[in-house]
């Protein structure tokens, strides 16, 4: 991948209390490529997309956004936020929105559009998740499937120039998850640039560009699917892929 | 038992007891709402301010609030030589801290993803508020609110000793006039309930039927 680096952590440390949930991790994201992070739970993964996603401020370490030092000075980080998109594990649509509703709210309120234009716009994400007929639905009358797609909709719909998601499938079942994972697929032959936290194999077989792996706090290795599936460099990381694989009987 | 004509006399009483506690309700809502945000969104200088107010109009008996506006400021602040105004403020003031409890706990119930996935819009703190907590808080606050309403119109009583002519002090003057002890304040007392009943009732199931539309918590 040779395109623009659209977000960038350098040595990104974050700690809570005394606990070191990352400790010092490096990471970069080229525009168009589709990067997914795998590893345990409790290796810091969600953790670092909290931290890339400008949710919470690392403990030390700088971010990149397009270049730019985001904590350095003082930039806007709202309209940063509303550049970088995020779907979440939980799903956390606005309970008290219709999913039109959900979809609509940055484009109103950040993006500052009218209503009838905020309303297409709405409309025609809804239509690439393939939800348009669910629009006026509330999140409380829809699939987590669905949910999570009006999620994707919502984060697609303020034009990212990158779209972070933290395991959008692992609440779901098997069916609901691959809905989830065609659009997702979808998105990422489009071209949009994404860093996915996910344990969906065939995905990141399909279509990531490089998939890394994460344990304790730290990137321990990246590499292209077709290495890091069957020849990973690092020890930890072929035991934990036999293991995963073994999952999905091998591939 | 008591005749129409008494039980009429009596309803003479409502006007009292239902302007004190709603004009209370109002004046509780206006100092409740922003007593909540100062709690949980300003420094902790200002925040722990707010938390005084609340433990002090919870601590305190609202007949002493009562008599301290009354007796009190009335001395010196000649809107309060009412007694009907004293009383209003009493449960105005004690109510702000009550509604405040109420909207604190409603507020801290939305999950704190729909706060991560507003923020990740790039709304802002204030636009967080506005468009994503306080519809939520509202229906989630509902039945607080009823009970409250219930609690004011309960305790507006306590203005009789005030001499405001409420529901209570009607009642009282019923068994001066008549020599009867129970029937005035049964009579009262059912008064009371039909006040009291519907409104916490009706506010209790909207929130449950709104709560059960919307899946919230």
């Amino acid at each position: 991948m040779s395109g623009e680096i659209i977000l960038e952590g350098k040595g990104l440390w974050k700690r809570y209390g005394s606990l070191d949930v990352l400790k010092g991790v490096d990471i970069s994201v080229r525009k168009g490529e589709t990067k997914v992070i795998i590893g345990p739970s409790g290796s810091g993964k969600s953790t670092l997309l909290r931290i890339l996603g400008l949710l919470e401020p690392p403990t030390k370490g700088e971010i990149y956004f397009r270049g730019e030092n985001v904590y350095a000075g003082n930039l806007n980080l709202n309209r940063i936020r509303a550049k970088i998109g995020f779907v979440f594990q939980e799903p956390s649509l606005f309970r008290h929105l219709t999913a039109l509703g959900n979809v609509k709210l940055g484009l109103k309120h950040v993006l500052k559009m009218k209503d009838e234009e905020a309303e297409k716009k709405a409309m025609e994400m809804l239509r690439l998740v393939h939800l348009e007929e669910w629009a006026d639905h509330y999140p409380a009358q829809l699939s987590g499937g669905q949910q999570q797609r009006v999620g994707i909709a919502r984060a697609l719909a303020m034009d990212p120039d990158i779209i972070l998601f933290d395991e959008p499938t692992a609440s779901l079942d098997i069916e609901l998850t691959w809905e989830v994972i065609e659009v997702m697929e979808e998105l990422a032959r489009k071209g949009i640039t994404m860093l996915v936290v996910t344990h969906e194999i065939p995905f990141a077989k399909e279509v990531a560009d490089e998939i890394c792996f994460m344990e304790e706090g730290l990137i321990k290795e990246c590499a292209p699917p077709e290495i890091m599936l069957r020849n990973p460099k690092t020890p930890r990381a072929r035991s934990f892929l036999k293991r995963l694989l073994g999952a999905y009987g091998g591939i | 038992m008591i005749s129409t004509s008494d039980f009429i006399f009596l309803l003479r009483g409502v006007p009292a007891t239902l302007s004190i506690s709603f004009i209370a309700f109002i004046i509780g809502f206006a100092i409740g709402i922003p007593l909540t945000m100062v709690r949980l969104y300003t420094p902790r200088i200002y925040a722990s301010m707010a938390n005084a107010y609340v433990k002090v109009f919870l601590g305190v008996p609202v007949l002493v609030i009562m008599l301290f506006f009354y007796f009190g400021l009335g001395k010196y602040l000649p809107p309060f030589r009412s007694p009907y105004m004293s009383a209003i403020a009493a449960l105005g003031f004690r109510s702000g801290a009550y509604q405040s409890q109420i909207f604190k706990s409603a507020m801290n119930s939305v999950p704190r993803d729909q706060i991560l996935a507003a923020r990740s819009l790039g709304l802002t703190k204030t636009q967080i508020i506005r468009y994503i907590i306080l519809p939520q808080a509202f229906i989630v606050a509902l039945p607080g609110l009823g009970s409250e309403i219930a609690l004011l119109i309960k305790d507006s009583a306590y203005s009789f000793i005030l001499g405001v002519l409420d529901i209570t002090m009607h009642a009282d003057i019923l068994r001066r006039a008549h020599k009867l002890f129970l029937a005035p304040y049964l009579a009262g007392a059912l008064l009371y309930i039909m006040m009291t009943f519907p409104i916490a009732n009706y506010l209790d199931r909207l929130g449950s039927r709104l709560k059960d539309r919307y899946g919230l918590r």
